[in-house]
Order: C-alpha cells, then sequence, then structure tokens
C-alpha cells in the first residue's frame, strides 16, 4: 500500500480520469433528472478523454508542431489528441441531440424530472403508451 | 471503369449509402424521387457486396486489403474484406433493401411531413453504409467511429414518430448508448496505451506478447469492450433500453434496428475479442464461460418476458433480446461449429425479424390495432402479410425447412462438442418459448372470426418487400448451401486467431 | 440600456469572432483548431448574432436554404476531394500519392488536399451548429 500511493501521484491524470468516470457513471445511472443524466454523461466522456491525452503526453515534451520546435526536441505523441477531436465532436451532437429530446419531452410532460415523468405517462399518454401510431 | 470500381470496393460498399444520403436532403419536396433515390442507393450497397464477394471468392481464403489514402498500417486506417466482412456485408445491404422497399409510400402516416421523411431516409442510409463499414474495417478507432454513427442514426430513426413515448424511448436509448460507447472507447484506449497500435491485425500480435505483464489493465480493457458493446447489443442484463426502442420506432425503423443495428455491434464484439484480444486470452479470464453463461440468461429471460407482452411490436422486441442470447452464446463456445451456427443465425434472424416487424407494421397501419387479443381476423383478410408473420415465425421457433433451425443446429452441435449441457437445455427451452409466445398470435390472427370493418390493404411495395424478406427465410432454411459455406469460412477466420 | 451596449459591442465584435474562425479553419495543418473547433466558431459567431439581434434578423442573415444546401455539399465536398485519387488508381482519400502538390510544412498552403478537406468540414459545422441553434429556440417559442 505505501508503495501505491508515489504511483498513484505520479499517475495522476488517470487517477482524476478515474474518479470524473466513476462521477459521471454514478449521475447518469441514478440522478432522476434528464439534464443532470446528460451532464453525467459529458463528465463521463471528459474522462475517456483525459485518459486517452495524458496517455500522449511525455513529461519534457514540446508540442508537435514542426515550424516552432528545434530539431533536436522530443515531440509529444499527436495521435491522443487527434483521435479526441472525433471523440469531442460526437460527444457534442450527442448533447445537441438529447438537449432537442428533452426540450420535446418537457413540452409533453411538464416536468424534466423522471421520476414524475413515469409518474405522469399513464395520464398523458393513454394506459400503456400507444394504440396507434 | 469496371477496373476502377473493382479496385475500390471495399470502400464503396460504405461511401455508396453515405453519398446518396447527403445528397437527399434539399430535395425534400420532390419524395417519390427521394425514396426511388434512397432504394438506389440500398440497391447499389448490395450490388456492390455481391461484388465484393465474388471478388474475394476469386481469391480463394486471402482477404481484400485496401489502405484508405494509400497510408499503410500502422499509419493509415486499413479495410479488410474477407469472409466475415463480405458475410456481414451481404447480410445488411441484403435486409436492408426490402426494408427500404417497405417503407415506400407508407411512412407519411407514421412520421409526418415531406422533410421528416426525407430525415428519415437520411438517417437509413447512414445507417446502412456505417454497418456496412462495420463489416469490412480493421481499424480499432475506426470501429469507435461507425458505432457512434449506428448509434446516432438509430437514435434518430426511434424518435422519428410523433409520439412521446418516442421520445422517452429515444433519449432512453440516446443515454444508455453513449454510455456503452463511453466505455468502448475506454477499452480502444487502454488497448492502444497496452499496444501502442490502433489497427486490429498489430495490436493482437503485440496483445499476445504483452498481456502477461499487465493483468489487470488487460482485464479492464476486456471488460469495458464487453460492457460497452453488450449495453449496445442489448446482452441480457443490459438490455433494458430496446422493448421501448423498439417497440416505438416506425416499423421500417424497427426492422433494421433489431435485425442488423443489435447484430453489427456484436460483430464488432467478436472482432475484438477474436481478433485482438485472441483465444488464450480469452481462456485464461474465462471470457467465454461469461459470454454463454450471459447468454443463456438472456434466451431465457427474453423469452420468458415476450411472454408477458400484450402488444405484439414489444413481444417481437423482447424476442429479439432472447436471439441477441443465442448469438452470445454461440460467440462464447469458442469452437468452429458453434461460431459458424452463431453467424448463419445472425444474418437469418435479421431476415426473419424484418420479416415479423414489417408484418407487424403493415399490420398495425392497416387495422390500426397493436394488441395481440385484438387481431382476430387478420389472417383471412390480409393473407399475404400474415402469410409472412406466419413464415418468419416458423423460422424464429427454428422448424425444419426454414433458416432458423441450421443456426441453432450448429449452435447445438458447437455446444455438445464445447461439452456443456447448458446452452443445449437453454437452446431447446429457447424454442419451445418462442413457440409459446408466437403461436397465439398466429392463432388469433387464423382462427378467430374477424371483426365486419373493411381494413385498408398494404400497398404493391409493402407486399412486393414482405414476399422477398418471406421468401429468403425458406430460400435459406431450404437450400442454405452457399450462404453456409459463406458462414463457415468466415467462423474459420475468426478462429484463426483462437 | 442593455441592449443597446449588447448590439454595439456585438457590431464591433462579431465580424473579428468570424474572421478569426476562418482564419483557425484554413490554419488547420499549421496550428492546433483545424477544421472542426474553425467551424464550430464561425457558427457561434452566427449564434450570437441571432441571439442578441433576434431570431428573425439571425435567419434573415442565413436562411434555411443555405442552411440545407451547405450542410449536404460540405459533406459531398469532401467525398469530392477523397475521389481525387481515384481516376488516378490510388484508393479513396489519397493526399500524396494522387500526386497533390504538397507544398512546405509550415505555410498555409500545405498538406495538399487537408486544407480544402477543412474548408468544406468547417462550413458544414458552422451550419450545423446555426441549424441546431434555430431548431431549438423553434420549438421554445
Amino acid at each position: 500500500m505505501n508503495e501505491l500511493w508515489p504511483r498513484l501521484l505520479v499517475n495522476y491524470p488517470y487517477l482524476a480520469a478515474a474518479i470524473l468516470f466513476v462521477i459521471g457513471t454514478f449521475t447518469v445511472l441514478t440522478h432522476p433528472n434528464l439534464f443532470k443524466k446528460l451532464l453525467g454523461i459529458n463528465i463521463m466522456e471528459s474522462a475517456i478523454f483525459l485518459t486517452f491525452v495524458a496517455s500522449g503526453n511525455i513529461r519534457g515534451g514540446v508540442a508537435p508542431i514542426r515550424a516552432t520546435a528545434n530539431a533536436e526536441a522530443v515531440y509529444i505523441n499527436p495521435l491522443p489528441s487527434a483521435l479526441m477531436l472525433t471523440g469531442i465532436v460526437v460527444s457534442v451532437s450527442v448533447t445537441a441531440f438529447a438537449l432537442a429530446l428533452i426540450v420535446r419531452l418537457y413540452r409533453v410532460y411538464g416536468t424534466t424530472d423522471l421520476r414524475r415523468i413515469v409518474v405522469r405517462r399513464k395520464e398523458v399518454t393513454g394506459d400503456d403508451g400507444f394504440a396507434q401510431g | 471503369m469496371t477496373a476502377l470500381l473493382r479496385a475500390n470496393l471495399p470502400v464503396l460498399v460504405v461511401i455508396a449509402p453515405l453519398f446518396i444520403a447527403f445528397i437527399l436532403t434539399p430535395l425534400a419536396r420532390r419524395i417519390r424521387l427521394v425514396e426511388t433515390l434512397a432504394f438506389l442507393a440500398t440497391v447499389l450497397g448490395l450490388g456492390a457486396a455481391g461484388h465484393l464477394a465474388t471478388v474475394v471468392f476469386a481469391r480463394k481464403g486471402s482477404p481484400f486489403i485496401y489502405q484508405l489514402g494509400g497510408w499503410p498500417p500502422p499509419w493509415g486506417i486499413e479495410l479488410v474484406a474477407g469472409n466475415l466482412g463480405v458475410f456481414f456485408a451481404l447480410a445488411v445491404t441484403g435486409v436492408s433493401v426490402p426494408v427500404v422497399l417497405f417503407a415506400r409510400g407508407n411512412l407519411t402516416a407514421e412520421v409526418g411531413d415531406t422533410g421528416r421523411v426525407t430525415r428519415f431516409y437520411v438517417l437509413y442510409l447512414l445507417l446502412v453504409g456505417a454497418l456496412a463499414g462495420m463489416a469490412v474495417t480493421n481499424d480499432l478507432f475506426n470501429v469507435y467511429v461507425l458505432v457512434e454513427v449506428v448509434t446516432l442514426s438509430c437514435c434518430g430513426l426511434v424518435s422519428a414518430r410523433r409520439h412521446p413515448r418516442a421520445a422517452e424511448a429515444a433519449f432512453t436509448y440516446l443515454i444508455l448508448a453513449t454510455l456503452g460507447s463511453a466505455f468502448v472507447l475506454g477499452g480502444i484506449g487502454l488497448i492502444y496505451m497496452l499496444t501502442g497500435h490502433l489497427n486490429m491485425g498489430f495490436a493482437g500480435q503485440e496483445l499476445g506478447r504483452v498481456w502477461p505483464d499487465y493483468p489487470h489493465t488487460v482485464l479492464l480493457a476486456v471488460s469495458f469492450v464487453i460492457i460497452g458493446f453488450g449495453v449496445k447489443a442489448a446482452v441480457f442484463p443490459l438490455h433494458v433500453w430496446l422493448p421501448d426502442a423498439h417497440a416505438t420506432a416506425p416499423s421500417p425503423a424497427s426492422a433494421i434496428l433489431s435485425g442488423l443495428a443489435v447484430k453489427g455491434y456484436l460483430l464488432c464484439l467478436l472482432k475484438f475479442l477474436y481478433g485482438v484480444f485472441g483465444g488464450e486470452l480469452l481462456r485464461e479470464l474465462a471470457v467465454h464461460r461469461i459470454l454463454t453463461l450471459l447468454g443463456v440468461a438472456g434466451i431465457i429471460a427474453g423469452s420468458l418476458l415476450a411472454l408477458t407482452q400484450e402488444e405484439l411490436k414489444r413481444r417481437l422486441a423482447y424476442s429479439t433480446v432472447a436471439q441477441v442470447g443465442y448469438l452470445v452464446l454461440g460467440g462464447g463456445l469458442l469452437n468452429a461449429t458453434g461460431l459458424t451456427g452463431a453467424l448463419f443465425f445472425l444474418a437469418s434472424h435479421a431476415v426473419i425479424k424484418a420479416t415479423l416487424f414489417l408484418a407487424a407494421g403493415a399490420i398495425q397501419a392497416a387495422t390500426g390495432k397493436s394488441r395481440i387479443r385484438e387481431l382476430a381476423g387478420v389472417g383471412r383478410k390480409m393473407p399475404l402479410t400474415m402469410a409472412a408473420f406466419t413464415i418468419g415465425s416458423c423460422g424464429l421457433i427454428g422448424l425444419p425447412l426454414f433458416s432458423g433451425f441450421i443456426g441453432k443446429w450448429y449452435l447445438l452441435v458447437g455446444s455438445l462438442e464445447a461439452g456443456m449441457i447448458l446452452p443445449v437445455v437453454a437452446i431447446l427451452a429457447g424454442s419451445v418459448l418462442c413457440a409459446a409466445y408466437l403461436l397465439p398470435v398466429i392463432r388469433t390472427a387464423y382462427f378467430r372470426p374477424a371483426p365486419a370493418v373493411a381494413w385498408r390493404d398494404p400497398g404493391r411495395p409493402q407486399k412486393l418487400a414482405l414476399l422477398l424478406l418471406a421468401t429468403a427465410v425458406v430460400v435459406l432454411g431450404v437450400r442454405p448451401g452457399p450462404f453456409l459455406e459463406l458462414a463457415r469460412k468466415a467462423a474459420a477466420e475468426l478462429m484463426a486467431f483462437v | 440600456m442593455r441592449d443597446f451596449i449588447l448590439k454595439r459591442a456585438a457590431a464591433l465584435i462579431l465580424p473579428f469572432i468570424f474572421v478569426y474562425g476562418i482564419y483557425v479553419i484554413l490554419h488547420g495543418a499549421v496550428s492546433p483548431g483545424g477544421s472542426f473547433a474553425g467551424g464550430i466558431i464561425v457558427g457561434l459567431s452566427f449564434v450570437a448574432f441571432a441571439t442578441i439581434y433576434g431570431i428573425e434578423k439571425g435567419k434573415a442573415k442565413l436562411p434555411e436554404q443555405v442552411l440545407v444546401w451547405t450542410e449536404s455539399y460540405g459533406t459531398l465536398w469532401y467525398g469530392l476531394m477523397g475521389m481525387v485519387g481515384l481516376g488516378r488508381g490510388v484508393p479513396f482519400l489519397a493526399n500524396k500519392l494522387a500526386g497533390v502538390d504538397l507544398g512546405t510544412p509550415g505555410t498555409l498552403a500545405s498538406g495538399g488536399l487537408i486544407p480544402l478537406i477543412g474548408l468544406g468540414v468547417g462550413i458544414r459545422v458552422a451550419s450545423t451548429i446555426v441549424t441546431l441553434f434555430f431548431t431549438m429556440m423553434e420549438e421554445e417559442s
């Protein structure tokens, strides 16, 4: 155990990412508010991005841009950052779509609390959900 | 020109539907043109997949490797069209053609005005293109991008109807599917950190050498990948989004979601587990036992839950959970027969589920009823639709002469070869339960007297689509020869890593 | 009074934000940023305009038809750039192999097809952000 603490402190990005991931997952699965669920997804994805980007870092390296550095420099790995740009795009799209769905749900049910939506589902839409399209 | 097409076939199968999807949006007002273009796009995809199949057969086992941008791996993205890729690409494009034919002229009632119908077709073509991409890709991050495209198109398709349940089901699906995607991305990140490669072949080789040094990280990567793909493919305990989502989607969307989208994720899971992690690692971590147990639980739980559903489309959706259990069971058996059974079952279930959902959709559109006990007399008034439903049900139950029988037979033989009795019991029990939840529908439709109202018959494209799919179920059951051979070779390709 | 200050400040700043976004798009191969981030900046400048001056003026500046066209054709532009190499027998999305002149790294005209693809992607992303904003504002009213 006493050799665990120095290791954890050296790998602080991964420790932070793990804590964020657990917080995000827990929020998504347990919080009843729809907006908070969406925020939980965002926190989770931020944790994954942090893991990826931190894995590309080299302590003492410089940014991987050719024109601005001297010839002897150690460049950090640009690939995880480039991959995470795609991940961020996906996260933004998912957030936008989920927000549109939340707005739609709010206009029907008048609430963004999932517990109240479940209760009001019967009175708003009929007992089982739907009889016709 | 043909040489140009032949040289670029793996990428054409993916981008033909994608590009035509993006032409559709400005043409939203001319809805007939949009529908025709969508149909042409799926037919082009099928043609490209078929041509790719002949090219791969002519090469007799060596896969068609295509490097995007001309960059060889590990610098570039590699597309590998081997037997497995061709198998799934044929299944995807083959099922997509009748489904888009069914949607012709039928969507305005379910979805809304022409703008929304155009968006439906755009999402549909994106889904088909991305699934075809999942078949051929050999790059880990490309898998993630395609998984996200499939997820977002599926959520868009589920939310197409204006009913409030559709929005709720789409939201649940979106949140849980993104949860799964985050897990998958985490798994890919861990594999990249362990091996330094994003190409599946290189990552697999490196992981085979490196994994005894990092047992905990590899365990974490395997669990992330299984949970991530498991949530998206509705493997048993993680299936909770599926009944709402597939029951509230418009019927062509339910057909392609149940039939192909969940199978695409399962195919990616198989590629990861067999191609990147490898059989030795799976046996060491007992992953194959976990998969088999999850499959057994899925079959029993899905079938039992389907028995309790009153509504036809929800019953079919729970049935999908059970059938995914069969596939996971087959994937966990780790022998060639079981894997052949799983792959053949994958394709045959895609056809069967499409038939069932489209028939259910036609019935619901014509009669306006969705409860099973209200469907009395449908067999007399809509004979073709109900006949297609019956053929699909026989295929799903696994009666001989229908395609489901062959898949289940190979799964049974594979389980016996692996020395496990529990899957055998589960497969047989699953077939009995499947009969138990599908035969009452058929009985109500045929043997109860019909009410005296007049029901609108489905149009000609819908009947043609149902006829094509039902014929495919029977043909695959009676003469499975070439397709079964393809499935066997695809399974052998996966087993080469075990 | 508040509106007056916002409108005057926006009239001064928003053009610069717009140009900065285009700068980030075009210099994607040379400095951090690239097509996606630049596209977001351009799109957000329009969103800020629509927020401050009102949705009607925002829609007058970017009518729906223009947005639909830029969304579809931005992606098709990407595909067309990818097909440049197909005529010469190199795979899809080939850059150097397709014989495109790569230029000197570090200058603006380097990277071959990459800035062109980035332009298409940036325009598309900008129009997507504006479309999303208009859709959500419509749903509310």
